[in-house]
C-alpha cells in the first residue's frame, strides 16, 4: 500500500526541482516550463489529500489549478513573444530595466 | 509487492527523472520535451490516486494543449536563441540553490512526521474521482469558481492576442 | 414714560430718591453699559479713519457718556427699596443689588462660568467713577490728540479699555472678571505704546504686559485653587448634617451658576463655623482637606494661599511691591491715558478685586497681614522714590503706586470702605494731576523735565489753579479737601484695627501710613512749587506758554470741583448702629456687612469704632499737622533754601537724590537678577537645543543617514529576477523551517 506520504515525498521532490530550475536556468521559456512543473507538485499534493480524506475538494481545486495554469501560460508566452521583439533575446540575465 | 507499489514507484522515478531532465537540458526543446513526459508519467500517478478525471484532464490540457503552446512558441523563437555560455556562479545563485536544498530537507522531514494517516478508502469507490464527482462538486458548490475562470480564460485570450501582436 | 411721572413728585430730591425706575428693567440693561463703549470701539476702529477726526470724537465721547448714564440710572434705580436681587444660592434675596445671568459662557464637567452682571453699591461706585472720569478724559482727549494722526486708534483702545473695566467692576464671577483683567492689561499695553513707531515707547509698553502677566499668572492660579478649595469644601460638607443641609441650597445654586459666583462664595463661608465652637465633625476652617491636590492642607491654608496668589495678581495690576517697576515706564503713553488706566481705573483693580472677595480675605489673618504690609512698604517706597524724580509724569506716577498702596494697607486690615472711598477721591484728584501735567506739556512743548518749567501760574492760570486744588487734596495741607478725609479714613482705621496672630502689624502699618502722608506731602508740594511757582528756569522750551482751550480745562475745572466736594462723604454725618458713620461707610454696608459679620465670627480683625466726632477730630488734626509739616518743608526748601545762589545740596544729599531718581536701583536689580539670566537661558536654548539639537542632529541628520544608507542599500535592487527569487526563496525556506520548528516541539 503505497501511503500518502510516499505521493508528498515526490510532489515535494518535484517542487524543488522546479524551484531550483527558476533560480538556476538563464532561458526564460525554460524558467516558464519550471514554474509549470512546480504547479504540477502542488496538483499532486491535493489529490493525495484528497485520496486520503475521501474528499473530492482536492479534485475541484486540482481542475482549477489546471484551468488557471493554461491561462496563465497563454499570456506569459504572449508576453515572452513581445520581450523577444523588443530586445532579441531571452536571456534573463539581460532583462534588466529595473537595475538601479 | 503488489502492482500498485510497482506502478507507483515506476511512474514515480519516471517522473523525478523527466523533472531533472527538464532541468538540466541543454537546449528548451529538450526540456520541452522532457516535461511533456513528466506529464504523462504524473498523469499515471494521478490513477493510482484515483483521481482518474483528472489525470485525463491533465493529459488533455496540460500535455496536449499547454506543452503544445510551448513547443510552438520555442519553435517561433529558435532562431535567436542558442544557448549561452557556460552559468556563471553568482552568489544569487548559491542562495537560491542552497534554499531549494533546505527546503527540501525541511518538507521530508515534516512529511515523514505527518501523523499516522488514517481511514484509506478500502476500495475504489464506484464515483470517487470520476468526472461526474468532479462535475458534480464544480456545477454546485464552487459554481463562482468555475465562473470566474472561465472569465479568466477570457481575458487570457484576449491578453494573449494583444500582448504578441505586432501591430494593434 | 416712567420718567416723567418724577416731575410730580413733591420735591426734586423725593424724585431722586425714589426714581421711577424699575429695578427689574435696569437689571435686564445692564449689558449695555459695557455694550456701549465696545461698540464705541468697533466703529472707531474700523471705520474711523473714514468718518473723520470729528465724527470719531463724537462717537467715542458719547459711547462713554451713554454709558455713565446708564450707570447713573443703575445708581438711582438701587436706592429703591424693591432693588433686591434674588440669587440662586440662598433664600433670602440681596438688599440694595441688581443683577442679571446673560446665559452660560462655557460648562465642562462640574465647572461652569456665566455671563453674569451685578451691581450692588460698590460696583456703582466704581462705575460711576470709571464712567464718569472716563468721560471727562475722553472730552480731554479731543483736545489733546488733536494733532495726531492715528486718533481712530486711540478712540477705539480708549474705549475698549472702558468697555474692559466696565465688565471687570460688572462682573458677578471670578472667570468673567478675569475677562475683564486681562483686557483692561491689553489696552494698557496698545496704550502705552501707542507711538509705537518709537522702540523705546513700545519697549514700555511691553515691559508692562510681561509684568501684569506675571500678576495674571498668580491670578490664574489663584482662580484654579479657589476652585478645588470650593469643591473639596463641597464634598466634605456633604457628610455632616446640620452644615450639609444648610448647604443644600448653595449646591444648588453652584449647579445653576458655577463655583467662582460671588454670591456663591459668600453663602459657602457664611457656613463656616469658627473652630472652637464647631460641634463635632463640621468642616471649619482647621479642618484637613481629606482628597485632592490639596490634600493635607487645611481649608485656612489652602485659603491663605488663594489669596496670597490673587495678591501677586492685585501686585501686578495695580503696581505694588515688586511688580511696581512698570508703572513709571507706562508714562511714555498719551498723558490722557496715563490719567484714565495709570491713576483712576485699570491700577485699582486689584483693590476693587480684594473689596469684592473681601468676605474671603477677612477669614485668612496671614493673608490680610501680607497684604497690608505690602500696601504699606510700597506706600513709603514710591513715596520716597518721588523725592527724587525730574520728570512730572513721573513723579505722579510714583505718586499713584504710593496711593495705592495706601488702599492695600486699609483692605488688609478690613477697613474695605476707607479703601473704596479713597479710590474714588483719588481718581478725582490724581486725573485732575496728569490731566494738568498734560496741559503744561501741551502748552510748553511737550516739556516734561520741572526742573526747567517755572512760574507758569501768571500764564496758565486754570491749570495752575486746578493743579493746586488737586494737590491740596492729595496732601491734606491747610485746607482739608476729599483727599484728607479719605486717607486720615485709612489711617484712622487702621490704627483702630486689631488684627489676630499678627498683632503688631496694625501699628507697623500705621507709622509707615503717617510717613508717607508726610512724604506725600513733600513730593506733590515740591511738584507743584516748581512748576508753576518761581522763575522761568532759563532752560524752558518755550518762553511763553499759552493755556489750554476748554476741551482741556473744562475737564480740569470739573475734576478739581469733585476733589472738593467729594469730602462730603467722608464726614461722619450718619448716625446709625449706635455711632456716627460717615456717607460713604454707611454707602457702602450693604457690600461690607458680611466681611465685618465674618470678621466678628472668626476673630480675625477687630476694628475699634469711633464712637464719635470726639474722636475723629482727634485723628483729624493729627494728620493736618502731619500734611503741613511736610507741605512747609517743601516750600522751604524749594522756595527759599535751594533757589539761592549759594546753597548747594550736599554730596550725601546728592547721592540720595540719584538713589532716588533711579528708583533705588530696583529696574537695574530686576534687569541683572530676572532678565539676564532668562535671556541667557533662552539664548543657550536657541543656539544649543535649537539650532544644534534640533535642527541639526534631528532634522538634518535624519535626512543626511537616509541618503548615506540609501545609496548603500540601493544595490540590492539589481533588477536581476532572479536574484530576487533566490531572496524569495531563501524567505521561504526559514519560515517553514521556523515553523516545523514550532511545530515539533
Amino acid at each position: 500500500m503505497v501511503s500518502t506520504q510516499h505521493y508528498l515525498l515526490l510532489a515535494a521532490f518535484l517542487f524543488c526541482i522546479g524551484m531550483f530550475g527558476v533560480m538556476v536556468r538563464r532561458n526564460a521559456l525554460v524558467v516558464f516550463m519550471c514554474v509549470e512543473l512546480m504547479l504540477n507538485a502542488a496538483n499532486l499534493t491535493f489529490l493525495a489529500f484528497a485520496r486520503q480524506r475521501g474528499d473530492s475538494i482536492g479534485h475541484a481545486s486540482a481542475f482549477f489549478v489546471i484551468a488557471v495554469a493554461a491561462a496563465e501560460a497563454a499570456i506569459g508566452l504572449a508576453i515572452l513573444i513581445a520581450v523577444f521583439r523588443s530586445r532579441g533575446t531571452l536571456n534573463v540575465e539581460e532583462i534588466k530595466t529595473m537595475k538601479h | 509487492m503488489t502492482a500498485e507499489v510497482l506502478l507507483f514507484w515506476v511512474f514515480g522515478v519516471a517522473t523525478a527523472v523527466g523533472a531533472l531532465l527538464v532541468v538540466g537540458a541543454k537546449s528548451p526543446m529538450s526540456s520541452a520535451i522532457a516535461l511533456v513526459a513528466t506529464f504523462f508519467f504524473l498523469a499515471g500517478i494521478y490513477v493510482l490516486l484515483w483521481a482518474h478525471a483528472i489525470a485525463v484532464l491533465q493529459v488533455l490540457v496540460y500535455a496536449g494543449a499547454i506543452m503544445v503552446l510551448f513547443l510552438f512558441v520555442i519553435m517561433l523563437l529558435s532562431l535567436a536563441e542558442a544557448e549561452i555560455s557556460a552559468p556563471v556562479m553568482k552568489i544569487s545563485r548559491l542562495i537560491g540553490g542552497a534554499s531549494t536544498l533546505g527546503l527540501l530537507a525541511v518538507l521530508a522531514v515534516a512529511i515523514w512526521r505527518l501523523p499516522p494517516q488514517g481511514q484509506l478508502i478500502a476500495g475504489p469507490q464506484s464515483s470517487f474521482g470520476t468526472l461526474r464527482a468532479l462535475g458534480e462538486l464544480v456545477y454546485t458548490t464552487y459554481l463562482l469558481p468555475f465562473e470566474a475562470v472561465s472569465l479568466l480564460l477570457l481575458v487570457a485570450i484576449l491578453g494573449a492576442v494583444v500582448v504578441a501582436k505586432a501591430r494593434i | 414714560m416712567p420718567f416723567f411721572d418724577c416731575l410730580q413728585q413733591a420735591s426734586f430730591f423725593d424724585c431722586l430718591a425714589h426714581p421711577p425706575l424699575d429695578p427689574y428693567a435696569v437689571s435686564q440693561g445692564l449689558w449695555l453699559i459695557i455694550a456701549l463703549p465696545l461698540a464705541g470701539a468697533l466703529l472707531s476702529g474700523l471705520l474711523g479713519r473714514l468718518l473723520g477726526r470729528a465724527n470719531t470724537n463724537l462717537i467715542a465721547c458719547a459711547a462713554v457718556g451713554g454709558s455713565f448714564v446708564i450707570s447713573l440710572l443703575a445708581f438711582l434705580a438701587l436706592n429703591d427699596r424693591s432693588a433686591t436681587l434674588q440669587t440662586p444660592f440662598s433664600d433670602e434675596p440681596l438688599r440694595f443689588a441688581l443683577g442679571h445671568d446673560f446665559g452660560t459662557w462655557f460648562a465642562v464637567g462640574a465647572f461652569r462660568a456665566q455671563f453674569g452682571l451685578a451691581v450692588d453699591h460698590l460696583s456703582a461706585v466704581m462705575a460711576l467713577v470709571v464712567t464718569g472720569v472716563g468721560f471727562l478724559i475722553h472730552v480731554y482727549s479731543t483736545s489733546y490728540m488733536g494733532h495726531d494722526r492715528g486718533y481712530w486708534r486711540y478712540f477705539a483702545y480708549l474705549n475698549l479699555f472702558v468697555a474692559m473695566m466696565l465688565l471687570l467692576v460688572l462682573a458677578d464671577n471670578l472667570p468673567l472678571l478675569f475677562v475683564g483683567w486681562e483686557g483692561v492689561g491689553l489696552c494698557s499695553y496698545l496704550l502705552i505704546g501707542f507711538w509705537y513707531e518709537d522702540a523705546a515707547k513700545a519697549w514700555a509698553g511691553r515691559k508692562a504686559f510681561v509684568v501684569n502677566r506675571i500678576g495674571d499668572f498668580g491670578f490664574l492660579i489663584g482662580m484654579f485653587l479657589l476652585t478645588l478649595w470650593v469643591g473639596a469644601f463641597d464634598a466634605q460638607t456633604r457628610r455632616f448634617a446640620g452644615q450639609g443641609r444648610a448647604l443644600d441650597h448653595w449646591r444648588a445654586g453652584m449647579m445653576e451658576r458655577g463655583p467662582l459666583t460671588f454670591h456663591g462664595l459668600e453663602e459657602a463661608v457664611r457656613r463656616i463655623p469658627p473652630a472652637p465652637a464647631a460641634t463635632a465633625g463640621a468642616v471649619t476652617l482647621q479642618t484637613p482637606i481629606e482628597s485632592g491636590p490639596l490634600q493635607g492642607l487645611t481649608f485656612g491654608q489652602a485659603l491663605t494661599a488663594v489669596l496670597l496668589l490673587f495678591m501677586l495678581g492685585a501686585a501686578g495690576k495695580s503696581a505694588q511691591l515688586p511688580l511696581f517697576v512698570w508703572l513709571p515706564d507706562a508714562m511714555a503713553g498719551p498723558t490722557p491715558v496715563s490719567a484714565l488706566i495709570h491713576a483712576a481705573t485699570m491700577v485699582t483693580a486689584g483693590v476693587y478685586l480684594f473689596s469684592r472677595i473681601g468676605f474671603l480675605l477677612v477669614l485668612s489673618p496671614a493673608a490680610m497681614a501680607t497684604v497690608a504690609l505690602v500696601g504699606a512698604a510700597t506706600a513709603l517706597f514710591a513715596a520716597l522714590i518721588a523725592f527724587g524724580q525730574d520728570d512730572i509724569k513721573k513723579v505722579l506716577a510714583y505718586s499713584t503706586i504710593s496711593q495705592l498702596g495706601f488702599m492695600f494697607m486699609a483692605v488688609g486690615l478690613g477697613v474695605f470702605w476707607a479703601a473704596i472711598f479713597h479710590l474714588a477721591t483719588h481718581a478725582f484728584f490724581k486725573a485732575c494731576l496728569f490731566l494738568g501735567a498734560g496741559s503744561v506739556m501741551h502748552g510748553n512743548a511737550d516739556e516734561t523735565d520741572i526742573k526747567r518749567l517755572g512760574g507758569l501760574r501768571r500764564e496758565m492760570p486754570w491749570t495752575a489753579a486746578t493743579f493746586l486744588v488737586a494737590s491740596i487734596a492729595i496732601s491734606g495741607f491747610v485746607i482739608p479737601l476729599s483727599g484728607f478725609f479719605s486717607k486720615d479714613a485709612i489711617l484712622h482705621g487702621v490704627h483702630a484695627s486689631r488684627l489676630a496672630v499678627f498683632e503688631w502689624v496694625p501699628t507697623a502699618v500705621w507709622v509707615v501710613g503717617l510717613v508717607a502722608a508726610f512724604c506725600t506731602a513733600f513730593y506733590i508740594g515740591r511738584l507743584y512749587l516748581l512748576v508753576f511757582e518761581g522763575k522761568r528756569s532759563p532752560q524752558a522750551r518755550v518762553a511763553h506758554p499759552h493755556e489750554s482751550d476748554w476741551p482741556m480745562t473744562v475737564p480740569l475745572v470739573i475734576l478739581a470741583a469733585l476733589s472738593v466736594f467729594a469730602a462730603v462723604y467722608g464726614l461722619p454725618i450718619i448716625h446709625a448702629m449706635g455711632r456716627d458713620q460717615t456717607l460713604i461707610e454707611n454707602y457702602l454696608l450693604p457690600v461690607s456687612r458680611i466681611p465685618e459679620e465674618l470678621e466678628r465670627i472668626h476673630r480675625t480683625v477687630a476694628i475699634e469704632e469711633a464712637a464719635g466726632w470726639s474722636d475723629w477730630m482727634k485723628t483729624w488734626t493729627e494728620a493736618w499737622f502731619i500734611a503741613l509739616a511736610g507741605g512747609l518743608l517743601a516750600g522751604v526748601l524749594y522756595l527759599w533754601y535751594f533757589p539761592s545762589p549759594h546753597r548747594a545740596p550736599s554730596a550725601l544729599g546728592r547721592a540720595l537724590m540719584r538713589a532716588a531718581r533711579n528708583g533705588f536701583y530696583v529696574d537695574r536689580l530686576y534687569e541683572l537678577a530676572i532678565v539676564r539670566p532668562t535671556k541667557l537661558i533662552s539664548f543657550l536654548l536657541y543656539k544649543v537645543v535649537d539650532t544644534l539639537l534640533i535642527d541639526t542632529i534631528f532634522v538634518r541628520g535624519t535626512a543626511w543617514v537616509t541618503a548615506r544608507v540609501a545609496t548603500v542599500i540601493r544595490y540590492l535592487q539589481t533588477g536581476d529576477a532572479q536574484s530576487y527569487a533566490a531572496v524569495m526563496a531563501l524567505a521561504l525556506f526559514l519560515a517553514a523551517g521556523y515553523a516545523l520548528i514550532q511545530v515539533l516541539k
